[in-house]
């Protein structure tokens, strides 16, 4: 019973991962560009949480969610639009990767030296710890919303790109950013929505996060890590990929802490490196 | 009444130089064809009218504004619609996506999804597929009723007989005639020059970015042709 339950808590807290990584696959599928200030961005979104926490208290956490993701649709939107435009369109990948790790160090610094270094996290009272009993298993409220929030998200990111107008201007531009500008379209100001977009989720998976474990300014690279292993498990650039890659990696971290209560992530990058061995294109990306 | 003056046009890429003092005018209405073998510079002509090259001296005019300091995504706005050579359709798109895609920046006019798919009736039976599972002639019907869609007053087809079975050419060519009645001008790029001057009320010959020949498409002598053409 207990394994059933490690592997159905592992799914709900999977679904965190896989929100955490879909705004990397956004990022990669339409620009073919890799933001290595992910990672920073999700621990600034967590930080504006807690601060955010603290002048209104009273204020549900779960609450602050929609502002703090306006803040990072903002943040996500100046990034692009300010540095990331200036490189997007060199041929050369490595200008995108110095830019966007410049960022992450200057970032990462920043924050110890505004919010100090210790170790903090989102107060979220008895939600945290809550559990409730379904079919006789003893599962987590908090991790059950997190699912929900992060199925709801992936499915609303799917509409979005799939079935309105501006979708399909996304789609088009990652297809041929010249061609769409045929059509009066500016790929630039495409790219400057989609990063806000991106970081407007991650930002949401960093609060989530945030609640559930503790986080200090160096916690970036880390998130970055899972992002990254979330992308290329899924198959660059596929939406539903990250979420089953999410999945997979939630719940080989959570059986791996039950063998071993001191392994951390590690049996979940274990898992990603045998995956990567056997299916290089990820689970769902197109055989080579 | 001149819809396009071309005056002088150079263009670079780099430090190679593509198009040397280029002079080229379209009236309203009228059909150009511009031939020319293998990099003669047609191509960059066509990108560099629409803003896709940057890098160019000399005067371009449309419809009376000058355009040759304006972006792509404006000067698209203005009536000037390219059908890029190997079509360039969105892999990603639908076959009916493809076609609203050129619909963004319309102007008024008569061209509508129903009758780009009256014009070219195979595509509204292929309308929810990817262009991959299409024909390279249903391709180029796709790239040619994208760019109707923002109802051009000048339509720049470049190379679009490429690859393509003489039957399906000749389909293709035959929409002209609709296009022309719906008052588009057209300029047609083309390798294969029996079918361009069959088509186009004038024509204009390059060779090595330079032009060569000039003259109505009618009566144009085929060795006077032939020597524009190649140099010889």
């Amino acid at each position: 019973m207990i394994w059933i339950e490690t592997i159905v808590n592992g799914v709900l807290y999977g679904g965190l991962y896989g929100l955490l990584g879909v705004g990397l696959a956004l990022i990669v599928g339409v620009m073919r560009v890799v933001n290595l200030s992910h990672g920073e961005f999700i621990v600034l979104s967590a930080f504006i949480g807690v601060s955010l926490a603290h002048v209104l208290p009273g204020v549900h956490p779960l609450v602050l969610l929609a502002p703090v993701a306006v803040i990072a649709f903002a943040l996500g939107f100046g990034l692009q639009a300010v540095l990331v435009n200036r490189v997007v369109t060199r041929p050369d990948p490595f200008a995108s990767i110095l830019l966007t790790f410049g960022v992450a160090v200057v970032m990462r610094n920043l924050m110890v030296e505004i919010f100090g270094a210790d170790p903090r996290n989102l107060p979220a009272g008895r939600l945290a710890h809550a559990s409730t009993t379904i079919a006789g298993l003893q599962v987590g409220v908090l991790p059950i919303l997190i699912l929900v929030v992060s199925i709801a998200l992936f499915t609303l990111l799917q509409l979005l790109i799939m079935r309105t107008r501006f979708g399909r201007i996304v789609r088009a531009t990652a297809d041929n950013r010249d061609v769409v500008r045929l059509m009066g379209v500016n790929p630039g100001r495409v790219y400057n929505v989609v990063m806000g977009l991106a970081l407007a989720l991650a930002s949401v998976a960093g609060m989530l996060l945030a609640i559930r474990s503790s986080f200090t300014p160096y916690s970036g690279v880390e998130r970055l890590l899972v992002s990254f292993e979330v992308v290329v498990l899924g198959g660059l650039g596929t939406f539903w990929g990250a979420m089953i890659g999410g999945i997979a990696l939630g719940v080989a971290e959570l059986v791996g802490l039950r063998f071993d209560p001191n392994s951390g992530p590690l049996y979940a990058h274990l898992l990603f490196l045998v995956v990567v061995l056997m299916r290089p294109n990820g689970l769902f990306g197109a055989r080579s | 009444m001149t819809l396009l003056e071309v005056d002088a046009l150079d263009a670079f890429y780099g430090d190679f130089q593509a198009l040397f003092g280029l002079t080229i005018t379209v009236d309203a209405g009228e059909t150009v064809a511009l031939i020319g073998a293998n990099g003669a510079g047609k191509t960059t002509f066509l990108k560099c009218l629409v803003g896709l090259i940057e890098s160019k001296r000399g005067a371009i005019r449309f419809a009376g504004e000058p355009i040759d300091r304006e972006p792509a995504e404006r000067i698209s706005r203005l009536g000037l619609s390219l059908v890029p050579e190997g079509r360039l359709l969105f892999a990603s798109l639908t076959v009916e996506e493809n076609l609203t895609m050129g619909a963004l920046n319309r102007r008024p006019g008569s061209w509508t999804l129903p009758r780009v798919y009256d014009l070219f009736p195979v595509l509204s039976e292929r309308r929810r597929q990817m262009p991959n599972a299409l024909s390279g002639g249903q391709q180029h019907m796709v790239a040619i009723g994208r760019a109707l869609m923002s109802n051009p007053r000048l339509l720049l087809c470049d190379e679009i007989s490429l690859g393509l079975a003489p039957l399906v050419i000749d389909q293709i060519y035959a929409s002209f005639a609709r296009i022309r009645a719906e008052g588009a001008s057209i300029v047609l790029v083309e390798q294969d020059v029996k079918r361009a001057a069959g088509a186009a009320d004038r024509v204009y010959c390059l060779l090595k970015g330079r032009v060569t020949l000039q003259g109505p498409a009618r009566g144009l002598a085929l060795d006077t042709l032939s020597r524009a053409y190649f140099g010889a």
